[in-house]
């Protein structure tokens, strides 16, 4: 220390003569917050580890239940009296029975099944069928239609139960929450413990969920998510078959042809600004451009898949820009220095090349459309309940259907907290079907991953 | 070849300000330390010399636990400051790097004012009551630096706004405003002009009057002109430990004079 | 289905035209094939192209022009004022047209009877085959459905024709000119680099969709309610009856409100666990960490719109509601800002994390090293030197994070409410421009009333604001990215 900071106090001086082992203060007031702040991101870490945790738990708590259904086994007879009144066994007219017609005769199969189970109720015999659901009679219409000697016999029926009662097994429904409530009471919930304890009432998989058509408001026992399912797929259908040709011949423009200049420029920004558009917007676009101006139909998966085409072509071309941008230029050059166009060099080296890590952002890109639902909203496919599939393969394209996730919103939308737990079972199946292609994007990155 | 003003002051000391003994350094599983030992004196310039690869930075980087911050880095061996083993588990390296203050090879202003950039130091290490004395460290570190005068003016611009030998002198000031005992210089010439690798080297020669400077070269010529005492890496090893003029002049082993005659590296 | 058909023919054409030109070239060139200047297939492929390019071109001029034509020569005939009277009438005579033309086709009407039938005859006869009128049929409109219907058939049927000739005069013309010689390679790659180029251009033709749909329609609303009304108007009440107030600022409140809530749940959170994942995390914390954050991302919204209403409403609700944990009755029900607030900025965390976990990498090693040599700490390497040189392209992290906040639908759909109110409790039941967006247009919207319209106004603000907003943050982050490269 020749010519400065030779002041006895200085800290510099203090260091000078102190051994390297005895931590000063001030070091240990500075690891103290150093651990301080440490702890900060450990702590950030682990309530976004915590939010997730809730709410995959919450998914599946509450989803799981939509994946079972209870039924009760009646006994009913199929009164010819009632179905066939002149006897002339003429399947025309049994078939013209209404369902209307069919309630008696579950009333009387339900209260002879009750009865056969010796609980004591007070119940009458024309309030016990709110156990069931509504669309038990149509049920059993279509199996006599389907079947007209039935007719006179008593037929065995796993009958399905409604909405609360199938809620009271599964724990959403309680005593105490039935005292506010018209559609059951707590008398029920003692024949159905009588029916739970006889096995002829009994939970079982519900196949009908995963296949099925969405159902009327009073009858979520009888929603599936099935048919929405077919219109998720063809709307991945129309975003695979147009995205797919239209972002790679795009990708490939820009990243092997385009010369500098504006009108490159112009659709580079465009790609990146469309690439951050709220999806509602492109709803919008879909309404004005493909509906109003282009009469296609409301409701039709096509609309939808054009829709969402032009909402994902942005992360596609992205994508696949970067996977052709990975091909080292040596590959071109090879393919240049023996005669090839370059023309032939990119569709007969790069391209092929590139395939893998195109594919792996397509199927991003397919997810990300799979589960969106704003722009769905504005084109109609809320709202609609499509109770049969299309009825042939270009039919699926423009008959009027739901998607996956529009299809929970609408249940969400429903005050009925069955209908929460089968939006709850929805969001299972349409994360299912999001976990299958994100893995295969991982595999296939995996798979072809390539070291130049 | 060399100045007389440094031979003159080649004598004033020779006391051990480091000791390394018997340094092995891998990386995964590449040995990149060889044993390596070797006594650092106070107040004097020692410079590693050797081809590129050889590990004089990597050992540099030892000597103020720079290494500590390759999560697959491991260090055996002592290396001793005053007598203490840096590498002791009651060390803390933020304190040990306030006493062995380093130099990079491309100079590393931060992105903040020139004054800011030189109180950095000495505010995390609570060298200054008071502005004013801060004020008086950073004009010290800045003149201690010879770049004052450039930049006296300019204290509240951006440190990244100077050329690059200005930068490199910034980093020297930033460096001694904390005050070190050692001052580990990594290459910090290579990214330079000659005319700013000139006055970086006149600093150099300035600063030994009160730090002991560990410098990493890949020119012979600059290990020549600035250091008392030369050290020659190859492949790992420390081949030779000498007086800087023994060394250039009449090194024992023949892997020195390959190297020092342009056969090797 | 004759213009399904007319393609058919056409694609037979090029077909033909793909294998005469190709067989041309060969047998041109003899035994040398050396001395064809291309591959075989090219000189096919330049026919076949030569075929379809412009038969294809002219049927869907001629798809698109005819009716309009037809409309110019039927709606004279109408004896009407141009308008959405007008407009719906050409649409009865439109289907009066088609079910003639149907009719004939199907062989159910011969052309006497066509040319003879009454106005009052046409609602039954054409219902006989499955053609529904609304009501009775005008002898104006029949008048100009015969016009129309006529002039459809000519047309088509010149169309066919047109489209045929040109189809087999391409090919032919390639095929006539196709020598040894010929370059045909480079004519089908110019063709297929305007085809690659066009489908770039779809970029630009999107975004000219998004602004068209949207000032066509903001321009028809102002036409009909007043513009400054609507951008400062403090009270929003629609009434599907007509007389609404459609004020757009408690819209806007609410909307920017929503935003900054889940940017202070979002943003202290993703840069935490983003300072934490880069700088300090083990490899193995950073293997599980980052890709469950992922699985946050790749939830859709619906998810988190739900999980707002039927799980963090009501649990906020049990907080702070009336006969509460916490004894204050703030919330009245379970939506609210709060509720979309916090879903959107849990939502939101891994949208911030990746994006400053990015920036954060881009500010070099040489700036550490720079700062540990001197003996900082690592916390104060990163509060004092990583931090500061980020903070740009951070900036324009949390710029992009609320753009996604105030275009995000699902969440303020499903948890934020539906009364649209300027109020500063955060427990209060809000809505944004994109809820009211969806209310607006979603059921049986009449789409010429002030009520529908709204939304295309709402989505031009909407559009506007988050373009602006990442326009500006890209540039942020561009900018700061060049400083490190």
């Amino acid at each position: 220390m020749t010519d400065f900071g030779a002041t006895g106090s200085h800290p510099h001086e203090l260091r000078r003569g102190r051994s390297l082992f005895d931590l000063d203060d001030r070091t240990r007031r500075r690891n103290r917050s150093e651990g301080a702040f440490r702890w900060l991101g450990i702590g950030a870490i682990a309530l976004s580890m915590v939010f997730i945790v809730i709410l995959l738990g919450t998914i599946v708590a509450r989803g799981l239940p939509a994946f079972t259904q209870t039924t009760i086994t009646i006994e009913v007879p199929l009164d010819a009296a009632v179905l066939d009144p002149n006897g002339t066994g003429d399947p025309e007219v049994i078939r013209s029975v209404l369902t209307f017609g069919y309630a008696p005769l579950i009333e009387r199969g339900l209260a002879g099944t009750v009865a056969a189970t010796g609980v004591e109720t007070e119940l009458t015999s024309s309030q016990l069928p709110q156990l069931l659901s509504p669309g038990v009679a149509a049920t059993l219409r279509d199996m006599v239609a389907a079947d007209p000697s039935l007719v006179g016999q008593t037929v065995q029926v796993e009958a399905l139960a409604s909405g609360r009662a199938d809620g009271y097994l599964k724990g959403r429904v309680t005593r105490e929450s039935l005292a506010r409530d018209t559609n059951l009471s707590p008398a029920h919930l003692d024949v159905l413990d009588a029916l739970v304890e006889q096995d002829l009432a009994r939970r079982a998989f519900n196949w009908d969920f995963i296949l099925g058509a969405d159902a009327s408001e009073s009858r979520p026992e009888e929603a599936g998510i099935g048919v929405a399912m077919i219109g998720s797929f063809y709307m991945m259908l129309t975003v695979l078959l147009l995205a797919l040709p239209i972002g790679v011949a795009a990708s490939i423009y820009l990243e092997e042809f385009a010369p500098q200049n504006r009108l490159t420029d112009l659709i580079e920004v465009n790609i990146s600004n469309l690439a951050a558009v709220p999806s509602i917007v492109f709803g919008i676009l879909g309404l004005a451009a493909f509906i109003q101006f282009a009469h296609l139909p409301q409701s039709a998966p096509l609309v939808g898949g054009l829709v969402l085409t032009l909402m994902t072509l942005p992360t596609i071309i992205i994508s696949t820009r970067a996977a052709l941008k990975a091909v080292p230029p040596s590959i071109r050059d090879a393919a240049l220095g023996v005669g090839a166009s370059k023309m032939q060099s990119v569709f007969h080296h790069v391209l092929p090349l590139a395939m893998p890590g195109i594919l792996t952002g397509l199927i991003i890109g397919l997810a990300q459309a799979l589960g969106e639902t704003a722009p769905l909203l504005l084109i109609g496919m809320v709202g609609f309940i499509a109770s049969n599939p299309p009825d042939g393969f270009i039919d699926g394209f423009v008959s009027p259907n739901s998607a996956m996730p529009a299809q929970i919103y609408e249940w969400a939308k429903r005050a009925d907290p069955a209908y929460y737990e089968r939006a709850w079972g929805g969001i299972i199946v349409l994360l299912l079907f999001l976990l299958v292609m994100n893995v295969l994007a991982v595999l296939l990155r995996r798979r072809f991953e390539r070291r130049w | 070849m060399f100045d007389n003003r440094i031979s003159e002051r080649r004598t004033m000391t020779n006391e051990i300000k480091i000791r390394a003994e018997g340094v092995d350094v891998y990386y995964g599983d590449n040995h990149a330390i060889k044993d390596v030992s070797v006594d650092i004196s106070d107040k004097m310039v020692t410079a590693f010399i050797g081809p590129s690869g050889c590990g004089k930075s990597t050992f540099l980087r030892c000597i103020n636990r720079m290494n500590d911050t390759v999560a697959s880095a491991r260090v055996d061996g002592t290396i001793l400051l005053d007598g203490e083993d840096i590498y002791d588990k009651r060390v803390d390296p933020v304190q040990l790097r306030a006493r062995v203050g380093m130099v990079f090879q491309k100079p590393n202003p931060f992105p903040k004012s020139i004054y800011d950039n030189v109180a950095y130091g000495p505010k995390i290490h609570g060298m200054a009551k008071n502005r004013a004395e801060l004020d008086e460290i950073v004009e010290k570190a800045l003149k201690r630096a010879a770049l004052w005068g450039e930049v006296k003016d300019r204290l509240a611009a951006p440190g990244t706004g100077l050329s690059g030998g200005q930068q490199q002198r910034l980093c020297i000031a930033r460096a001694v405003a904390t005050e070190p005992e050692v001052l580990l210089m990594d290459e910090p010439c290579s990214a330079l002009d000659p005319i700013a690798t000139a006055q970086v080297e006149e600093l150099i020669d300035e600063l030994r009057q009160d730090y002991s400077v560990v410098i990493v070269t890949h020119s012979m010529q600059q290990a020549a002109r600035v250091s008392q005492r030369t050290a020659f890496f190859h492949l790992g090893h420390l081949v030779e430990f000498d007086e800087t003029d023994r060394i250039f002049t009449n090194p024992t082993d023949p892997r020195t004079e390959s190297y020092i005659s342009g056969r090797i590296g | 289905m004759p213009i399904f058909w007319l393609i058919l023919a056409v694609l037979a054409i090029a077909v033909a035209g793909f294998l005469g030109a190709r067989h041309r070239a060969l047998s041109l060139a003899g035994a040398d094939r050396r001395s064809l200047h291309s591959l075989p297939n090219y000189y096919g492929w330049s026919a076949a192209i030569a075929a379809m390019l412009p038969a294809f071109a002219m049927l869907a001029l001629w798809v698109v022009l005819q009716p309009i034509f037809l409309n110019m020569r039927a709606a004279p005939l109408l004896e009407m004022d141009a308008g959405g009277a007008a407009a719906l009438a050409m649409a009865d005579v439109r289907r009066v047209a088609n079910g003639l033309a149907l009719g004939l086709s199907s062989g159910v009407l011969t052309p006497d009877q066509v040319a003879s039938i009454t106005p009052e005859e046409v609602r039954s006869t054409l219902g006989a085959i499955g053609v529904a009128l609304g009501s009775e049929v005008s002898p104006q409109t029949l008048a100009a459905a015969e016009v129309y219907r006529a002039g459809q058939s000519a047309g088509t049927a010149a169309m066919s024709v047109v489209v045929l000739a040109l189809a087999v005069a391409g090919a032919a013309w390639i095929w006539l000119r196709t020598r040894p010689e010929t370059r045909a390679r480079n004519g089908v790659e110019r063709v297929m680099r305007y085809a690659l180029l066009s489908a770039a251009l779809i970029a630009i033709l999107t975004t000219l969709g998004i602004v068209l749909s949207l000032i066509f329609n903001t321009v028809k609303f102002f036409g009909l309610y007043p513009a400054d009304e609507f951008l400062f108007g403090l009270t929003w009440s629609p009434s599907f009856g007509g007389g609404s107030t459609l004020g757009f600022v408690p819209l806007l409140w609410g909307t920017l409100y929503i935003s900054f809530v889940a940017l202070i749940v979002a943003v202290p959170i993703g840069l935490l666990a983003a300072i934490y994942l880069s700088e300090y995390a083990t490899s193995r914390v950073r293997s599980i960490a980052k890709p469950a954050l992922e699985i946050l991302a790749g939830i859709p919204t619906i998810v988190y719109g739900l999980f707002a209403l039927v799980t963090v409403g009501p649990f906020l609700l049990d907080i702070f509601g009336a006969g509460g944990v916490l004894g204050v009755s703030w919330m009245r029900g379970a939506t609210a800002v709060m509720t979309a607030g916090l879903v959107m900025g849990i939502m939101l965390i891994p949208f911030v994390s990746s994006l400053s976990d990015d920036i954060i990498n881009a500010v070099p090693q040489a700036m550490r090293d720079g700062s540990y040599g001197l003996g900082a700490t690592q916390s104060e390497t990163i509060r004092q030197v990583i931090l500061p040189a980020a903070l740009p392209g951070i900036v324009g992290a949390i710029l992009l994070a609320a753009s996604r906040a105030i275009g995000e639908t699902m969440i303020v759909v499903l948890g934020a409410g539906a009364a649209a109110q300027l109020s500063m409790n955060p427990f209060d039941a809000m809505t944004t421009v994109t809820a009211k967006i969806v209310s607006q247009l979603t059921g049986d919207a009449d789409f010429s009333s002030p009520e529908a319209l709204v939304a295309f106004a709402l989505g031009m603000t909407l559009f506007v604001i988050t373009l602006a907003l990442n326009v500006f943050a890209l540039w942020i982050v561009r900018r700061y990215r060049e400083q490190y490269e």
